[in-house]
C-alpha cells in the first residue's frame, strides 16, 4: 500500500506541476532568433560552465549576436564536431540587417 | 486570544529575520550570499526572487504535507515532494523573469536556476515540519526568514561595493576579504541572540 501510495502521489505532483510549467511556458513564451538554438544544439551541451558563461544556451546566445568571438571558449568541444559547424552554420546565417559574425 | 496569536506571529518574524538569521546564525543559503552579494542592484532582486521562492513553497509544502502526504501514510516523501515544489516554483521564476526583466535574468545567470537548491529555502520547509510548526507559525518562519536573508544580502553587497572602491591589501582581495566580512557580519548578528530570552 505504501509504495503504491507513494508511486500514485509522486507521479500525480510530477504530472501537476509538469502541466503548470508548460502552462507558464505558453504563457510567458520570449520570441527568440531561430539561430540560437541551431548553434546551441551544435554545442556538446554539457552546460558545463567552463566557457564562462552560465550554459550552452547562454553561450549560443554570445556567439550569435558576436558578443563572443571565440568559439574555442567551449573547452569540451571538438574542432570537427563543434567548432567548424558553428562557423560554417553562422558564416551563411548572417543577422537579418545583413551582417555576419564568424566567430573564430 | 488573537491578539495573543498576532503577537506570537510578529515576535517570531522578527526572531527568524534578525535573532535566529538564516545565513549569519543558521548559515544557510550561503552559495547565492557570495555569489551575487557584490552588486547591490542584483542582491536585491536575488532577495527578491529567494523570498518568493521561499514563501510560496511553505505555504504549498504545508497543505501538502498535511493533507496528502500524511493521511496517505507517507510522510517520508515530504524532502523529495518538496524539493518538487521548489523546483517548479523556480522554473516559474525564472520564466517570468526572463519575459520581463531580461537584464536581470542575464545578471543573475546561473545563481537563479540554484534557487532550487539553495538550503535556505528547503530548510524552512523542513524546519516547519519538523517542528509541527502551525499554519500561520509556518507562515511567520517563511516571512521572517526571506526578510532576513533579504536584509543580510542586501547588507553585504553594500559593504562589498563599498570595498572594491577601497584599497585592500593584495593578498585579500575580491572573495577572502568577503569572507572576512561574513563572519564579522555573523558576530554582530550574534550579538541580538541574548534578546529573545
Amino acid at each position: 500500500m505504501t509504495i503504491l501510495w507513494s508511486v500514485l502521489i509522486l507521479a500525480g505532483l510530477g504530472l501537476l506541476f509538469g502541466t503548470a510549467l508548460v502552462l507558464f511556458g505558453v504563457l510567458f513564451h520570449v520570441q527568440e532568433d531561430e539561430r540560437i538554438k541551431e548553434v546551441e544544439k551544435l554545442l556538446p551541451n554539457y552546460n558545463c560552465g567552463a566557457c564562462g558563461y552560465a550554459g550552452c544556451h547562454q553561450m549560443a546566445e554570445n556567439l550569435v549576436s558576436g558578443k563572443e568571438p571565440m568559439v574555442s571558449k567551449c573547452k569540451p568541444g571538438k574542432k570537427d564536431k563543434n567548432y567548424d559547424p558553428i562557423i560554417a552554420y553562422l558564416s551563411t546565417h548572417p543577422d537579418p540587417d545583413g551582417t555576419v559574425h564568424v566567430p573564430k | 486570544m488573537i491578539l495573543n496569536y498576532l503577537a506570537a506571529f510578529v515576535m517570531a518574524i522578527i526572531s527568524y529575520a534578525l535573532i535566529d538569521n538564516v545565513i549569519l546564525s543558521r548559515f544557510y543559503g550561503i552559495c547565492s550570499f557570495i555569489g551575487v552579494g557584490n552588486k547591490v542592484k542584483s542582491s536585491l532582486c536575488m532577495g527578491a526572487a529567494v523570498s518568493f521562492v521561499i514563501v510560496m513553497a511553505a505555504a504549498i509544502c504545508y497543505p501538502l504535507y498535511n493533507f496528502l502526504l500524511v493521511p496517505a501514510g507517507v510522510a517520508f516523501l515530504d524532502t523529495i515532494a518538496a524539493i518538487l515544489v521548489i523546483a517548479c516554483l523556480v522554473m516559474v521564476v525564472g520564466l517570468v523573469m526572463k519575459k520581463f526583466l531580461p537584464a536581470l535574468y542575464q545578471s543573475l545567470g546561473i545563481y537563479l536556476p540554484l534557487i532550487t537548491t539553495n538550503c535556505a529555502v528547503l530548510g524552512v520547509v523542513s524546519e516547519n515540519i519538523a517542528s509541527n510548526l502551525d499554519f500561520g507559525m509556518a507562515m511567520a518562519n517563511a516571512v521572517g526568514t526571506s526578510l532576513g536573508f533579504t536584509l543580510v544580502i542586501f547588507l553585504y553587497a553594500c559593504i562589498r561595493v563599498r570595498l572594491e572602491a577601497s584599497s585592500t591589501p593584495k593578498a585579500f582581495k575580491g572573495i577572502p576579504i568577503a569572507l572576512v566580512v561574513a563572519s564579522l557580519m555573523a558576530m554582530a548578528f550574534m550579538g541580538l541572540q541574548g534578546i529573545g530570552a
